[in-house]
């Protein structure tokens, strides 16, 4: 039986649609069996992250009204043995699916895979509600700013409430030149305002964006920081323990202090 | 035990020297001195804030004044706030006029009978937790963007940084405390404060509570 794992942040823009892209790739580069689920109704862009556009034929929608079995909706990668997408409808909006339809859709992938991961639009409305209704864990993404904290805080709160554990935090766009010149919020601030654990945090990386223009998730770029930041996320999920690099370069001996206060 | 003439306050964005209205300036200065003499604490390189209520001092025993402060204690003065007479209150706090008391307000009236709620977790942005019967605990932080109000008291064992609102029944005698103070605003009773945006913890325990100006005072938390 595989995990679902919803994807979200409450903030548009904060990096949901890269990390499900990059996390789904990367979890596959380790051998398991993914799907990963566009569940922004009306504004897909995980099939363009992924690569994937030109070969989408049914979407969720079809599933949900029947037009085709599921496993006839997903998209096989045929990069990576063992990775598949489930497009949403851009003719439809959210309104569109109820809650309980994507949790049908999510119950039975869980049965056929080992991770299911939920892309979720920005918001705390219907979109919200449709991505995590299925969800048996959560993955919040945040940037080091007040704004996108403050919605993931809201976000939290809801997961909470919804009973969604663990929340795990990814930390992207994190710049260690902006903190230590003092205008970017450090690690520590941000955990002891969210308060929840963290399960990785990515660089700022140009990679990023020049992946999304071709389609190739960054995680193939095994050099750049930013694919490696997603590799071991990866292996975090799979339960492997592995320490968090401090980012903000203190040296060794916080990286073993890290390292210990994770594992506790 | 405030002084009568000259009160020298610990706000949110520092030290405050308040100062009673229709005074000459010698019976200021020597408050002046009793009062930095009462601080237990060197005051040497810090900046305060005037607060003047009108009707004010003469433009040049002002500046009399500041550089007395600055030569005889080293006290930078940072500004210089006339607030009027009728609604006694400094910047940061908006004092409403309908209940004046004179004295500070005693927070160590017993609360033996009443009620208290703990919340065992931190309240997130968009959360609300409200207990009008009685005092809150929060075993977590207030985040920014949430809010709690008890008709007693508000203890936060984390870091409060959303809003906070104590004795919303009226009751002036309520205090808010935490471990970490970063509010976004407070409000005691009728009275409420904002305070300054860039603001940070200090990180040790702090208390509001109304004092003895009629406005709210956030002060380093020694035990009752
Ligand atoms: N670590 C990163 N470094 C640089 N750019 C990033 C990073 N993560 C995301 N981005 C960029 O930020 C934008 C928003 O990312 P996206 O994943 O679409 O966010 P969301 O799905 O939360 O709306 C994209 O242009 C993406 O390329
Ligand atoms: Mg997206």
């Amino acid at each position: 039986m595989g995990k679902v794992i919803v994807v979200t942040s409450g903030k548009g823009g904060v990096g949901k649609t890269t990390s499900t892209a990059n996390l789904g790739t990367a979890l596959a580069l380790l051998g398991k069996s993914v799907v990963v689920v566009d569940a922004d109704v009306g504004l897909r862009n995980l099939d363009i992250v992924m690569g994937l556009e030109s070969r989408i034929v049914y979407t969720s929608m079809d599933v949900i009204e029947k037009q085709c079995e599921l496993a006839k909706a997903l998209v096989r990668d045929r990069r990576v043995d063992g990775l598949m997408l489930l497009a949403a409808s851009q003719k439809n909006n959210k309104d569109d699916i109820q809650p309980e339809q994507m949790k049908a859709i999510c119950d039975k992938l869980r049965t056929t895979h080992d991770f299911v991961l939920v892309d979720s639009p920005a918001g705390i409305e219907r979109g919200f509600s449709n991505a995590s209704a299925g969800a048996d864990e959560a993955i919040v993404v945040t940037t080091p700013d007040v704004s996108a904290i403050r919605d993931a805080d809201r976000i939290i709160g809801l997961l909470q409430n919804a009973q969604i554990e663990p929340i795990n935090l990814v930390l992207n766009r994190f710049s260690a030149q902006l903190v230590g010149n003092g205008s970017m919020m450090d690690q520590a601030d941000v955990l002891d305002i969210l308060n929840i654990d963290l399960i990785g945090v990515v660089p700022e990386d140009s990679g990023v964006i020049t992946s999304t223009n071709r389609g190739i998730p960054l995680v193939y770029e095994d050099a750049s920081p930013g694919a490696q930041a997603y590799m071991r996320i990866a292996r975090r999920l799979t339960g492997q323990r592995i320490p968090i690099p401090d980012l903000e370069d203190k040296g060794l001996f916080s990286n073993i202090v890290k390292w210990f206060t994770r594992n506790r | 035990m405030a002084n009568p003439i000259v009160t020298l306050r610990a706000y949110r964005d520092g030290l405050h020297l308040i100062i009673k209205p229709r005074l000459s300036i010698a019976e200021v200065e020597e408050a002046i001195q009793q009062e930095i003499a009462r601080m237990n604490r060197p005051l040497v390189g810090t900046s305060v804030q005037i607060v003047l209520k009108s009707p004010v001092l003469e433009e040049e025993e002002i500046s009399l004044l500041r550089s007395k402060l600055q030569e005889d204690y080293d006290l930078t003065v940072r500004g210089i706030d006339v607030v009027d007479d009728e609604s006694v209150s400094p910047p940061i706090a908006a004092a409403p006029t309908t209940h004046a008391i004179s004295q500070t307000t005693d927070v160590r009236a017993p609360r033996n009978s009443e009620l208290s709620r703990i919340i065992p977790h931190t309240i997130r942005s968009g959360q609300t937790e409200e207990f009008p019967q009685g005092s809150l605990i929060i075993y977590g932080d207030v985040n920014s963007g949430s809010e709690v109000k008890a008709g007693g008291d508000i203890v936060v064992l984390g870091t409060l940084r959303g809003n906070a609102y104590a004795g919303m029944n009226g009751r002036l005698s309520a205090v808010i405390i935490a471990m970490d103070f970063a509010p976004l605003q407070l409000q005691i009773g009728n009275y409420t404060s904002r305070s300054p945006a860039s603001q940070e913890s200090r990180g040790y325990p702090e208390i509001a509570r109304i004092g003895a100006e009629d406005v709210i005072i956030v002060e380093k938390f020694v035990k009752f």
